[in-house]
């Protein structure tokens, strides 16, 4: 221990000589950086930029909050994004940023009874919303096989297990045989990696999980920097360039709703879907969180999302909480509707009901 | 003579039918094939909506040119459709529905669908669909509604006496027309297209139709909004299948393949209960 702290004094001085010099050169360039973006003429510097390295701007990496933007601000951001966008995909790729419609209140509802865990709005979330693929494939959705449980008990069980003993005594707790069989809704044993022939497989449901977008999300509470929000909609974006990639959020979701890009994504040309939203689909970079958006580019938009148009089954009900003719609001009138995790107070806007 | 033309009209129908049948399984046969080899090569083009054979749905390449979208994006393992580029392509208006007046309505005023009919294999065998046999010389219409055994369609229903839909209670001429055999028919004699199979399952299925009614069972692609957006509906017969409802209630599915384990992982044994 000691002798890990003690190190050869010529060698700390080099090391406070180098860490001297960085800090020096670190200080000096942010702000000739910070005075070339506060210029009037910073669009000229962004354009020079841009065709120098269409990779990353510097101008981007110095941008602020979207949602904190001047108009005219916004307008240059986008642009960046789509002309770098295009060049790198080779295709005229559009970044939308058109606000959430006023009076709506976005909510979702899927049918656990009918859901067959076929993984086909996990793909087509993908087809969408650009995420990575292949090995590094991020996926927004978790669709989860859970066993329907053993709920007749078998006789023959009744002998295998033991009463727990303790020292105080017998108390008739029972430890194994019919006392270790989950029966009915639990998750308990879920796999989400499930490779099976051909599904619904006998004996067990299934549960795709994604942004539950809660009115109280935990995830913005524990953003140290505000890149996640919930806008008027209700639905809870992120600034993909203004997050720092802390995870804090990913920490906080009890739903496992949110995917870190530990690397550069790995996004097809061809794969790539050009109509964008600057707060939904556009390509992430590396270091930043992402989750599901309710593929605000569409509904934002009067669409429905994509994984509720790919569903063979019709578990999923997508519309507007506030009102009434809307589908959900239809399904919660009717049907036996829960919320995942309730108990954590996060008031999710996704309910599952039973059809 | 009359007896000798109408047999070898039944041939040629029998004859038809098969060819058809082989020329399905083969096209699957090589597109599974093709899958296999060559997985990223080239988009599949022959897909399905809900079951296979079921809905066939073709992509069209650039259907929306504004952003180079083609109409439909199929999964590559399982030739299922997963992304629309067009939702209402190919659609027809739904046409007239019944009111019903209390707050079950639903709003059908920007309602389209599928058309059913193309994919019915004996209604597209001829230039006057069912009635190229049906035409009540060939064959003849029957004389009344009772169950007998059929000696054509096993295709569609194995044993017409054993007919898995109604459990005996229900027979083909309930709900298809005797004298008009391109139309459905309701109790009440009202011939109704194949396009709307839903005012003729509606009947007895009256819970479900209700549902379907109110947007809460089935499904509805396009725009999300209640009033004003046009929305693609699914028809009863774009998912179930009338005729083998008791003994098949759906066919299983191939599920897309699971996302990737995480990294330094094998397998994904952590994840078996140990009751199993």
């Amino acid at each position: 221990m000691s002798e890990e702290n003690n190190t050869n004094p010529e060698e700390s001085a080099d090391l406070d000589n180098s860490r001297r010099d960085f800090l020096r050169y670190v200080c000096t360039s942010s702000a000739a950086a910070l005075v070339v973006a506060s210029e009037s003429s910073a669009a000229a510097v962004v354009e020079e930029a841009n065709s120098a390295d269409a990779e990353v701007t510097v101008a981007e990496f110095f941008q602020g909050h979207f949602v904190l933007m001047s108009d005219e601000e916004k307008k240059q951001a986008i642009a960046r994004l789509e002309k770098r966008y295009s060049a790198q995909y080779g295709k005229k790729t559009t970044v939308s940023d058109v606000a959430a419609p006023d009076g709506v209140l976005f909510g979702y509802a899927l049918d656990m009874s009918k859901c067959i865990g076929c993984r086909r709005c996990v793909h087509a979330c993908a087809e969408e919303n650009n995420q990575s693929r292949g090995e590094s494939a991020i996926q927004w959705i978790q669709v989860m096989k859970i066993p329907k449980g053993n709920i007749s008990f078998s006789a023959e069980e009744l002998e295998k297990g033991y009463p727990e003993k303790s020292r105080f005594g017998d108390y008739g707790v029972q430890v194994g045989g019919n006392a270790y069989h989950p029966a009915g809704l639990t998750t308990e044993g879920a796999q989400s990696y499930y490779q099976d022939e051909a599904v619904p497989d006998k004996d067990f449901f299934y549960m795709p999980v994604q942004c539950q977008q809660c009115e109280k999300p935990p995830c913005v509470k524990a953003c140290p920097v505000r890149a996640t929000f919930r806008d008027h909609a209700g639905v809870v974006l992120i600034d993909y360039n203004w997050c720092i990639g802390c995870r804090m959020c990913q920490l906080a979701c009890p739903y496992h709703a949110r995917r870190f890009n530990w690397g550069e994504p790995n996004l097809p040309a061809e794969e790539m879907n050009p109509k964008t939203h600057y707060f939904g689909n556009r390509p992430r970079m590396k270091g930043v969180m992402e989750k599901c958006t309710f593929c605000v580019q569409r509904t934002r938009e009067g669409r429905n999302p994509a994984c509720l148009e790919a569903c063979p089954v019709g578990a999923r009900k997508f519309g507007n909480l506030l009102d009434p003719e809307s589908d959900v609001r239809k399904v919660l009138a009717t049907k036996r509707v829960f919320r995942f995790k309730e108990e954590f107070g996060t008031y999710p806007k996704f309910f599952y009901y039973i059809g | 003579m009359i007896c000798l033309h109408k047999a070898s009209r039944i041939v040629v129908f029998a004859l038809s039918g098969f060819l058809i049948v082989g020329m399905g399984s083969c096209k699957v046969a090589s597109a599974a094939g093709e899958n296999a080899e060559t997985q990223t090569a080239k988009p599949v083009t022959d897909c399905y909506e809900s079951r296979e054979d079921y809905a066939t749905v073709s992509r069209t390449e650039n259907a929306v040119p504004e952003y180079g979208f083609p109409s439909i994006k199929c999964s590559k393992t399982t030739g299922a459709v997963l992304w629309y580029g067009d939702p209402y392509e190919g659609t027809i208006p739904m046409g007239a529905m019944p009111e019903i007046k209390d707050q079950t309505h639903g709003n059908f005023a920007n309602a389209v669908v599928k058309p059913r009919e193309p994919h019915l294999t004996y209604f597209n065998l001829g230039p006057n669909g069912c009635k190229t046999c049906h035409d009540g010389k060939t064959v003849p219409n029957p004389k009344d509604g009772k169950p007998r055994l059929l000696s054509m369609h096993q295709d569609i229903v194995e044993n017409s006496l054993e007919l898995q839909h109604g459990r005996g209670a229900v027979w083909c001429l309930d709900c298809h027309s005797p004298t008009n055999r391109n139309k459905l028919m309701n109790r009440r004699g009202d011939k109704i297209s194949f396009n709307q199979p839903q005012r003729i399952c509606g009947e007895c299925h009256g819970e479900k139709y209700i549902d379907w009614r109110a947007g809460i069972h089935g499904k509805i692609i396009g725009s999300w909004a209640s009033d004003g957006g046009k929305r693609r509906w699914w028809v009863c017969t774009e998912c179930h299948n009338p005729h083998t409802v008791q003994k098949n209630r759906f066919n299983p599915v191939k599920p897309e393949p699971p996302p990737p384990l995480p990294r330094g992982m094998k397998n994904a044994s952590h994840e078996r209960s140990e009751t199993e």
